[in-house]
């Protein structure tokens, strides 16, 4: 039994490939259903995802035609020329593709290590092959165990813990600034993109209410729609300010929009409860000696990035952790999967039956009188191995069978009882 | 006894450098072998004083060693109470230090071998345990007041210097550190303020007047106007954040003054 692996990521192929190739939902059932034939290939699995698209089978058959009817299947199914995808798809069997899928769930191929989406997608992947009934005893052991590793390496180490994107940092901030989120006010001063972003990841995270001001009245109410949220006048946020606990500066202005004798009188006004303001502008739109007034918090774009880039930094050094962990958990998979091969115990049944074959010959070997060394050697180097293996057959070829659906451990005491082994 | 000790100062060990070292580690540490090595030294330290009380067949509330003994006990409890209502793990490293010096203070420090003076009427009796056990309750919770201004002044500056160490991560909101302070304050305040009536009462049944001047009476009312001040300082003022914080490490101080000073000058 061979586990095989074939794909393509945003590593190996730029995205009109990846998008050419992909999977949709509606087709993933027919497409697994024609995947695993149960010739060459008899368990199988569709990932695909924006950044990848992976098929994963367990073939009977030796990994190198399994490799090649995966790779027949995916140019077939989206009728491309065979060879059109060389280059951009790896091929992977057996501890090489244990990894690979261990490496993928743990968000350790993604392109942001530690990314939270593919364990899901993974997960969703495995539910919809498990629907469609491609799923067998290999392929569910790989990806229970795969799920297991991706969270072991969310919990042991920090590759998941510190934020990575702009947005992300302007929540973790809100989020140990404020303790509660869910009355607290965020003002958007200005239109641009990662402002939005911010606001957006914010609102996401659960904070209260949003006022949107730009000097386009008509932008920000198309902002305000998107969220829920309240336009003001610009002329007018400074009236607002006070009331706002999280400031988003991202305007286009070429001069401070927010000054320091602005932002102390607003927080003299406030009475309690400290202000955070991020201003994403560039030049900066809100004065930095702002953040020297007790109770006010600022971070410009470079504070921001600076943040993201020690913990991405951070984040690929607790990989190589999560790398040292997949190791091992690959070594210890397939010793797991080898103590599950039949094959020993069908060894253990043709020595058994070879032994009792020739104890036969011993104890009535007086009953058939004079033998010629010919003879002799016609007896115990051609009869009884070929009687031993007629004999054996039936019973290997059953255990094959029975070994796709039910528990190896299960067969051998089956085994031991039929044929009386102690 | 000595045996307990050994196991209570080793489990608070334990708690104290698991959490100071999980405030900056990157990965997880030893968090449940902390939580099980604090419950066995609490068990301990619970027996001990249990054993103690029955054994002078009163409360352990007398002396050095029995009033170190149930302050670290209470601040102990109080840490749990207070990272249970707040989720603030990272608290126990700022206040576990306390605990274990001053259970160590109790280790070795000599047996109360005072009584106190005998009590003429059963209401005494209650009354100074009530007493002395109020006040060193209030000083627990002013020492969680201490942990969680120190708190709240690592994590200002985390957030002033714009750089987010793993500390920042480790340590709750600003919001909460203040909950925790402003709540432990006003909880303090209460005790304190109801242990000194209490020893009013006590000293009027037991000796006609209702002031001695003794130093735990002077250092009592003494701490007692002062987180009066504080509180008032806080609600009137909106101190709340940085200022309260400092308050709140002042404050500790203060009641590190107090135990001190009461310690050295004898008690009423």
């Amino acid at each position: 039994m061979n586990i095989v692996l074939v794909g393509l990521s945003h590593k190996t192929a730029p995205l009109e490939m990846r998008e050419r190739l992909a999977f949709n939902e509606e087709r993933l059932r027919d497409a697994l259903g024609e995947l695993v034939d149960r010739e060459a290939l008899e368990e199988g699995l569709i990932v695909s995802t924006c950044n990848r698209v992976e098929l994963l089978a367990s073939t009977p058959d030796g990994a190198d035609r399994g490799l090649g009817r995966l790779t027949e299947f995916l140019c077939g199914f989206h009728r491309l020329e065979p060879g059109s995808l060389n280059g951009h798809l790896y091929r992977h069997s057996d501890s090489d593709a244990i990894k690979h899928v261990f490496r993928v769930a743990s968000s350790l191929d993604s392109m942001v290590v530690g990314e939270s989406q593919i364990l899901g997608q993974v997960k969703d992947a495995y539910q919809a092959a498990v629907e469609a009934g491609t799923i067998g005893r290999v392929l569910s052991q790989l990806m229970n165990r795969a799920i297991n590793v991706a969270k072991r390496i969310r919990t042991e180490t920090g590759v998941a813990q510190n934020p990575v994107s702009i947005s992300s940092v302007a929540v973790e901030l809100a989020r140990k600034i404020f303790n509660d989120l869910s009355d607290k006010t965020v003002l958007l001063v200005g239109a641009g993109d990662t402002g939005e972003l911010a606001a957006r990841s914010l609102i996401e995270e659960g904070t209260g209410k949003l006022l949107v001001t730009n000097r386009s009245p008509e932008r920000a109410e198309v902002i305000a729609g998107k969220f829920g949220g309240a336009t003001v006048g610009f002329d007018a946020f400074y009236e607002v300010l006070p009331s706002a606990d999280i400031v988003i500066c991202s305007t286009g202005a070429s001069d401070y929009v927010i000054r320091v004798q602005q932002a102390k009188n607003s927080l003299r006004s406030r009475k309690r409860g400290p202000v955070l303001f991020i201003d994403i502008s560039v030049p900066r739109n809100i004065d930095p000696s702002i953040a020297e007034l007790e109770n006010a918090f600022l971070f410009d774009i470079d504070d921001l990035e600076s943040i993201v880039e020690n913990n991405l930094t951070e984040r690929l050094r607790e990989a190589k952790a999560a790398e040292e962990i997949v190791e091992a958990e690959v070594h210890q998979f397939i010793k797991q999967l080898r103590s599950l091969d039949i094959g020993p115990a069908v060894e253990e049944v043709k020595e058994m039956l070879s032994q009792m074959a020739a104890s036969e010959f011993k104890r009535n070997r007086k009953r058939l009188g004079g033998l010629s060394p010919d003879q002799e050697n016609a007896i115990q180097e051609v009869l009884l191995p070929s009687l031993v293996n007629k004999l054996s057959h039936p019973i290997i070829l059953h255990l094959r069978n029975a070994a796709r659906d039910r528990e190896p451990s299960e067969l051998n005491e089956e085994l031991r009882k039929m044929l009386r082994i102690d | 006894m000595e045996i307990l000790w050994i196991v209570i100062l080793a489990g608070y060990a334990i708690c104290v450098a698991q959490s100071v070292f999980a405030l900056t580690a990157k990965r997880p540490v030893m968090h449940r072998a902390s939580l099980t090595a604090l419950g066995i030294a609490l068990g301990a330290h619970t027996v001990w004083l249990v054993i103690k009380g029955i054994r002078a067949n009163r409360c352990p509330l007398v002396g050095t060693e029995e009033m170190s003994a149930f302050l670290s006990w209470s601040l102990a409890v109080f840490y749990l109470v207070a990272s249970r209502w707040y989720r603030a793990a990272a608290l126990k490293a700022f206040v576990f230090p306390i605990v274990l010096a001053l259970a160590t203070i109790a280790a070795i420090s000599p047996d109360s071998q005072s009584a106190p003076p005998p009590a003429n009427q059963p209401v005494q009796a209650i009354l100074l345990p009530i007493h002395v056990g109020l006040i060193l309750l209030s000083y627990a919770a002013f020492f969680i007041t201490f942990g969680a201004g120190l708190m709240y002044i690592i994590q200002e500056r985390e957030l002033k210097h714009k750089r987010l160490g793993t500390i920042f991560y480790r340590l709750p909101s600003l919001d909460t550190c203040d909950a925790i302070g402003s709540r432990s304050m006003a909880i303090g305040f209460v005790l304190l303020t109801v242990g000194i009536l209490a020893g009013l009462w006590f000293t009027h049944l037991r000796y006609g007047v209702y002031w001695q001047g003794g130093p735990l009476e002077i250092f009592s009312v003494a701490t007692w106007v002062i987180y009066l001040l504080l509180i008032q300082a806080r609600v009137n003022a909106g101190w709340g954040g940085r200022a309260g914080a400092l308050a709140s490490i002042v404050s500790f101080l203060i009641v590190v003054c107090s135990l001190v000073g009461v310690r050295y000058l004898g008690h009423a």
